[in-house]
């Protein structure tokens, strides 16, 4: 059997790891019971003293008086909203240049979730863990009041009245406003900003995005004439290679890639083909890791492979011929499945070189993927932003040229390389106004503040690719003081500024005439905004041309010596604007598994040629930090989240992590996100602690990541999954097997589907008010995560393969936890779900012990109103996302996976009061809801009929541990990757 | 001699405690008389004084004038709470509604009154505006200071200590002086004292967080028995969310006005309570009513599944709320007594199709394995149902 290794301690010595593990597991442990842990200085003595006092209070209180409720009903109570249902509407999503369409849950006024709206054709009901956490950054207590100036509280009246004296000056005088804002997508807003440039004359307005497309769109305009993000058609694709874009991590449209990745790669339903994924890359990222060739090069190596491979495609496909420097990989095999899979690849590059970009349009159009996996009529809007506009706006603010500075969702002092450069010339600009929704270091340097208010407060209209439109509805009414920006932008001009009235005159003129369905505009409207999307079929007229080529190849330049820092967006984090929010700040990274800070993840070999092992500390041109060993990580490279470092952002963001946007990199107009010829060097007898959580949960070594190739799978579909029969065969039990008389709720997880992005912990956390607990907490293994995505490495350290494995609770139908209890707080119900009643649980952690899957948690602290837990849920505003329908744990309980059984016992009713079965797919977990791969199924296994039942009967199933006989609820699918033999 | 010494200390202890016992158990029974440290005579405004104050007091309660020949005014206008559902306002809720107003407005309220009720009630008054006014003063001040509190009863934590003290003395009895001849007298106090003490530790400990009885004063008037009973309105009117969500809900008040826009006077309670919905309509003001039944947080429970689904009577859980003035909790909403319930209703298995995918027991119950299929028979029981 292969082994699979949690980290390069445990490949090089397991057993020692173990050891380590148990010994840190009773240290923590005996630290509890001595007092010595700062947090609880309670010790069994003072446990007796306080339960002793216990009693007596109680035989006290029970004579007190119960405390008053009050039940306060409405005046008038809308048709729509009725106490204890929840109410679901469309919107969208659209943050740090990330759009979904999402449907929010509205409990009581309160939204509480959000889910995928599988009406888009572009997030298909998927979401990413950042959509999942957003609806945190609602109740974030750090947003701003109300308006301000100069830190001082104005009424938004007097605000306006100042600021647009001071504009009609400027106008009077020509002096030069800038709008510096983000990519904005909607196209009514952009009418907006439209309007007030005409009115106030000498305005410009830039799009500034913190990681940029500028090299594609850049590209683009060379090749096509337009400055454009084509539509990436990943579901139609058989080869797929990608140089150094995460697109299933972070690289544009996350959600929409990772539906089609999967769907090219998922062999249910007897399918037998699947996409072939080869990543060039320094670091591990969650597409690296989910590829089946992957080479691991440095940043600057790129250029030249992606040289050699148009050099191998254009030869055989007789493009034109180009020359440049010597790539340092083979390409030829990769160059040959290329063209074996005309017009059925796609070849993308990360990478903000414009040459690089052209080389890789030359490339897709010589294998004709254009008008076939690569779209150009929906072209992608998400990042506009040209970077050398921003470079253009510092030169201007520095020689003074620009009087009035408005920031719209831009942070440029934190994410622009030249930040404190910005930050000197905000302050000296005669106006500066931030529209910013919470305080970030911009924002902070600012004159006024008049924040916008949350997406989740707003009307919206985007247009996240061309020609498909979504409508984003206000779900609940301004928290706090705010106002949107195209309010107040329309009241400067003095227009009409009821914004949802501009939209929607807007929609009439525009949106309205695209299409033929109703004639009525208000049934055309309320469609929209019911469906959240509006989509049109658009014809491209984009012609390539092979402009800019051979100067391109001239250009690529050669690999420089030393070592590279490579800079990337981490999956939680993303560029840093919602660090505040803690739900993505405890997400553990899906490779590094390491949670609360960046880190500089090095190669194994350098490692070991410089004694640097995980936590200590080495110096990077500069900046101090901790170091982790990456298995993967390329030679002579070292990578390092953006994103982190915040220094303005709230109690949960400030200073956690380190910003290492300064290492950006300037080079011909664009920004590039590497840094070569690095100096590094070990701070001595320092040392870092990290949040490492790779390690938790040991499985002792057992099968339990199932794979095989597609080859040996076509062959055979058991490959793989041998062993299974054995366990079958061999299987012989004390206990009867459980009898279910109407319902068997179970799970199945497709390996092959999981690409470990992290989104169902998220969904998992916001649906079951799963509790924060800090980095400490975490490093104490005691993360509350109901569900984990363990992730195992094997074969060659250097360039390892990777396995994601989302785990939680199995509801074993003969569960060891149950027999366990001594009170009977978790036992099987008549459904098949291992239940757990925590109002019996008295906490003595034996079915935690008993688990052999280690899915079951334990709350050793108060987690709620605690002032040493200031996350979430310490403050009134924060509680507010909590799920109604799931009690808040306290300390001392267990709690796990309850399979959403608020959801399972919600539809049933809905069904029983309908007089009707449960419709198939009808319950959904919140994990399966929103997976952007489709991985998990939720269903029925007493209904034969289900698509969890044949799931179960697939060759592929399997179950985690089947030699301990018991029989889990939860099944997984083996792994295939599509390696070449 | 030493011995004698200490029984006489200790026959002294014990007629110290048996003095401390009297005294706790004299002052607790009597009620507080507030002491007011002011002057009496101190002026508090230009116009009056605390005496005046005073005297509107013993006016309100009958006490003054001497020869009064009308009804006090507390014999209808309750101080404190009562237990049987008095329809005329409180006191309270006359200070409070004329707190803001000047006399005159409370006199022509009173003198004048409207509706047939109050005609009935107030006809025989001759009032001295000058008592009035006094009247009025007083009720101004009970509006800032609240209604006075009952004086305190001797309640289950007296009678725990005493005979915690009864046990004390029996055994010292038992040990030391021998004064009782008999000593399965003293066994007796004993034993009868620890049964009693422990079965009031294990009620209260059973009650610890039940409130059933529990029937708390609302804001406003409101009878069950004039609305569900007398007038037979459906309780799904008003409560009509019950059959489809969790919550059974609490009429919003414009579905009070869909009634009371007509309907101004009551024939028990006059045009005071019914005012007060009226009242709360025009000044957006929503009632703050007193939550009777509340389950605590580890609870799910919804209305939907019983009332929609089980078709379950209001009354089963709720009591005969027709015949209830002052709503009370009937039952002690406990685990056990949802549990019992569960056990014996039948579900009404054959007409809901949802209940097709149950094969086996339908099955069981063609071939007579089973007559009826009972909630628990379907996991009603289970944890899960009620715990998440």
């Amino acid at each position: 059997m292969k082994t699979y290794w949690r980290s390069i301690e445990e490949l090089a010595n397991p057993k020692e790891l173990r050891r380590e593990e148990v010994r840190e597991e009773a240290k923590q442990k005996s630290m509890l019971m001595r007092g010595d842990n700062e947090l609880n200085a309670a010790s069994r003595r003072d446990f007796l003293k306080t339960f002793g006092f216990g009693i007596a209070a109680a035989s006290i209180v029970a004579s007190c008086k119960r405390p008053v409720d009050k039940a306060i009903p409405y005046l008038v109570k809308p048709d729509e909203i009725n106490p204890g249902t929840a109410n679901y509407y469309a919107s969208s999503y659209f943050e740090g240049n990330e759009y979904g369409s999402i449907i929010v849950k509205v409990r009581d006024g309160r939204p509480i979730k959000i889910e995928g709206n599988t009406l888009s054709s572009i997030s298909q009901g998927g979401t990413s863990a950042r959509m999942q956490a957003s609806v945190l950054n609602l109740y974030d207590d750090a947003r701003f009041k109300g308006p301000s100036k100069s830190g001082q509280e104005i009424t938004w009246d007097a605000a306006d009245a100042e600021i647009v004296a001071q504009l009609t000056t400027l106008k009077s005088q020509g002096g030069k406003v800038v709008i510096l804002s983000s990519t904005i997508i909607s196209p009514s807003t952009r009418d907006v900003i439209q309007k007030f440039i005409e009115k106030q004359t000498n305005t410009e307005w830039i799009q500034y995005d913190p990681v940029s497309a500028s090299g594609i769109l850049e590209a683009n305009q060379k090749s096509f004439g337009s400055a454009f993000i084509p539509d990436y058609r990943f579901n139609k694709a058989k080869v797929v290679v990608s140089f150094g874009a995460d697109f299933l991590g972070s690289w544009l449209s996350t959600v929409e890639y990772t539906k089609g990745y999967t769907s090219a790669r998922q062999l249910q339903n007897d399918r037998k083909e699947m996409l072939r994924h080869y990543q060039f890359e320094s670091g591990m990222t969650l597409s690296g890791s989910n590829a089946d060739v992957r080479f691991p090069i440095k940043p600057s190596e790129e250029g030249a492979i992606v040289l050699a491979l148009y050099i191998a495609v254009a030869k055989s496909k007789g493009g034109q011929v180009l020359s440049g420097v010597q790539s340092t990989v083979d390409i030829s095999d990769l160059a040959k499945d290329l063209l074996e899979n005309e017009k059925q690849s796609i070849v993308i590059s990360g990478s903000n070189d414009v040459n690089i970009q052209l080389l890789v349009n030359g490339i897709n159009q010589l294998l004709g993927n254009y008008g076939q996996t690569i779209g150009l009529e929906n072209s992608l809007r998400t990042k506009q932003g040209i970077d050398q506009d921003t470079d253009r706006l510092l030169s201007d603010l520095k020689a003074g040229n620009v009087k009035a500075l408005l920031v719209w969702n831009a942070n440029p002092v934190y994410d622009h390389p030249k930040g404190k450069d910005f930050a000197e010339v905000i302050k000296k600009t005669s106006l500066s106004v931030s529209f910013s929704e919470r305080p970030d270091e911009t924002t902070a340097l600012c004159q006024y503040v008049l924040p916008e208010s949350n997406l989740l407060e707003s009307w919206n209209d985007l247009e996240p690719k061309a020609g498909i439109y979504s409508l984003s509805q206000p779900v609940i009414a301004p928290i706090f003081n705010s106002r949107q920006v195209q309010v107040t932008l329309l009241k400067w001009i003095g227009a009409d500024n009821n914004y949802r009235d501009y939209i929607k005159t807007f929609w009439k003129e525009t949106q309205f005439p695209k299409q033929k369905n109703t004639t009525d505009f208000r049934q055309f409207w309320n469609t929209s905004l019911q469906n959240g999307v509006f989509e049109t079929v658009l014809e491209s007229k984009l012609v390539y041309s092979p402009e800019g080529l051979s100067q391109a190849a001239n250009q690529v330049k050669p690999v420089v010596a030393g070592l590279e820092v490579a800079l990337y967006e981490s999956v939680a984090i993303g560029n840093g604007k919602f660090a505040n929010n803690p739900w993505l700040q405890e997400l553990p990274d899906p490779v590094a598994k390491i949670s609360w800070d960046n880190f500089a993840a090095v190669p194994v070999a350098y490692a070991a040629e410089n004694a640097l092992k995980n936590e200590d500390v080495i110096l990077v041109n500069g900046i101090e930090l901790p170091v982790f060993v990456q298995p993967g990580q390329a030679k002579d490279t070292i990578s390092v989240a953006l994103g982190y470092g915040r220094e303005i952002a709230g109690k949960v963001g400030d200073q956690t992590g380190t910003n290492l946007y300064p290492f950006v990199g300037i080079d011909s107009g664009t920004r590039h996100y590497f840094l070569t010829s690095a100096k590094v060097e070990k701070v001595a007898g320092k040392l870092f602690q990290l949040a490492i959580s790779q390690t938790h949960y040991s499985m002792e070594g057992r099968p339990i990541v199932r794979e095989t190739t597609l080859d040996e799978y076509i062959k055979n579909p058991v490959s793989g999954n041998e062993i299974k029969a054995e366990h079958e065969e061999k299987s012989v039990s004390l206990y009867e097997a459980p009898v279910y008389n109407g319902h068997h709720w179970g799970m199945a997880v497709d390996l092959n589907s999981c690409t470990g992005c992290g989104n169902c912990a998220v969904a998992c956390q916001a649906e079951n008010n799963i509790q924060v607990i800090g980095k400490e907490q975490v490093r104490n293994r005691r993360i509350m995560h109901w569900i984990r995505i363990d992730r195992y490495y094997s074969e060659n350290p250097e360039n390892p393969k990777v396995s994601f494995q989302p785990v939680m609770c199995q509801h074993c139908g003969n569960a060891p936890c149950e027999n366990v209890c001594p009170v009977a707080a978790t036992p099987h119900s008549e459904e098949g779900l291992n239940q757990m009643a925590y109002n019996r649980c008295v906490g003595t952690k034996y079915c935690v012990n008993n688990c052999p899957y280690k899915v079951r948690r334990f709350n050793w602290f108060q987690y709620v109103k605690n002032d040493k837990f200031d996350f979430a849920s310490n403050s009134d505003l924060g509680r507010m996302v909590l799920n109604p329908d799931v009690t808040v744990r306290s300390r001392g309980v267990v709690e796990k996976c309850s399979m959403c059984v608020q959801r399972i016992q919600e539809k049933k009713q809905l069904a029983k009061l309908e007089g009707r079965a449960i419709a198939e797919g009808e319950i959904k977990t919140a994990c399966s809801q929103s997976c952007p791969g489709n991985a998990i199924v939720f269903g029925d296994l007493e209904n034969p009929e289900s698509r969890i039942s044949k799931l179960f009967k697939d060759k592929r199933n399997y179950h985690l541990l089947e030699e301990l006989h018991t029989l889990p609820s939860v099944g997984y699918l083996t792994k295939v990757r599509n390696t070449k033999a | 001699m030493r011995n004698s010494t200490f029984l006489r200390h200790l026959m002294r202890l014990k007629t110290f405690a048996f003095l401390l016992f009297l005294s706790f158990f004299i002052v607790t029974s009597i009620p507080i008389t507030a002491s007011s440290a002011e002057d009496d005579t101190d002026v508090i405004a230009e116009d009056h004084s605390h005496i005046d104050i005073k005297r509107g007091e013993r006016f309100f309660k009958g006490l003054l004038p001497k020869d009064r020949k009308f009804e006090s005014c507390v014999s209808c206008h309750n101080l404190t709470h009562t237990d049987t559902l008095n329809w005329n306002p409180s006191a309270m809720a006359i200070a409070v509604k004329f707190a803001g107003k000047d006399f005159s407005e409370f006199q022509s309220a009173v003198m004048q009154p409207v509706g047939k009720k109050m005609e009935a009630s107030h006809k025989d008054f001759a009032i001295e505006e000058s008592d009035l006014k006094k009247v009025k003063l007083y009720l101004d001040e009970l509006a800032v200071t609240g209604p006075p509190s009952a004086g305190p009863t001797i309640n289950q934590i007296i009678i725990f200590l005493f005979l915690g003290l009864l046990m004390t003395l029996a055994l010292l009895d038992l040990i030391f002086f021998h004064k009782i001849k008999y000593r399965y007298v003293t066994v007796i106090i004993l034993i009868v004292a620890v049964i009693v003490q422990v079965k009031m530790v294990a009620d209260a400990a059973i009650s610890l967080g039940r409130s059933q009885n529990y029937a708390p004063d609302q804001p406003i008037k409101f009878s069950h028995k004039v609305h569900a009973g007398d007038n037979k309105i459906d309780c799904k009117y008003c409560h009509h969310t019950a059959e489809f969500s969790k919550s059974a809900g609490i009429p919003a008040m414009e579905l009070c006005m869909n009634c009371h826009v007509l309907v101004r006077e009551g024939a028990n309670s006059g045009k005071f309570e019914i005012a007060k919905v009226v009242e709360a309509n025009e000044t957006k003001t929503p009632v703050e009513w007193i939550r009777l039944h509340n389950l605590p947080d580890h609870v799910f429970f919804s209305h939907a599944q019983h009332v929609g689904i089980a078709k379950v009577d209001c009354q089963k859980c709720h009591g005969d709320v027709a015949q209830m003035n002052i709503m009370k909790q009937t039952s002690d909403l406990s685990m056990g007594w949802c549990i019992n319930c569960h056990r014996d209703t039948k579900v009404n298995f054959k007409d809901n199709a949802y209940y097709d995918n149950y094969m086996k027991l339908h099955d069981q119950l063609k071939g007579g394995g089973i007559d009826t299929i009972r909630a628990v028979n379907i996991g009603a029981n289970d944890c899960m149902r009620c715990h998440y």
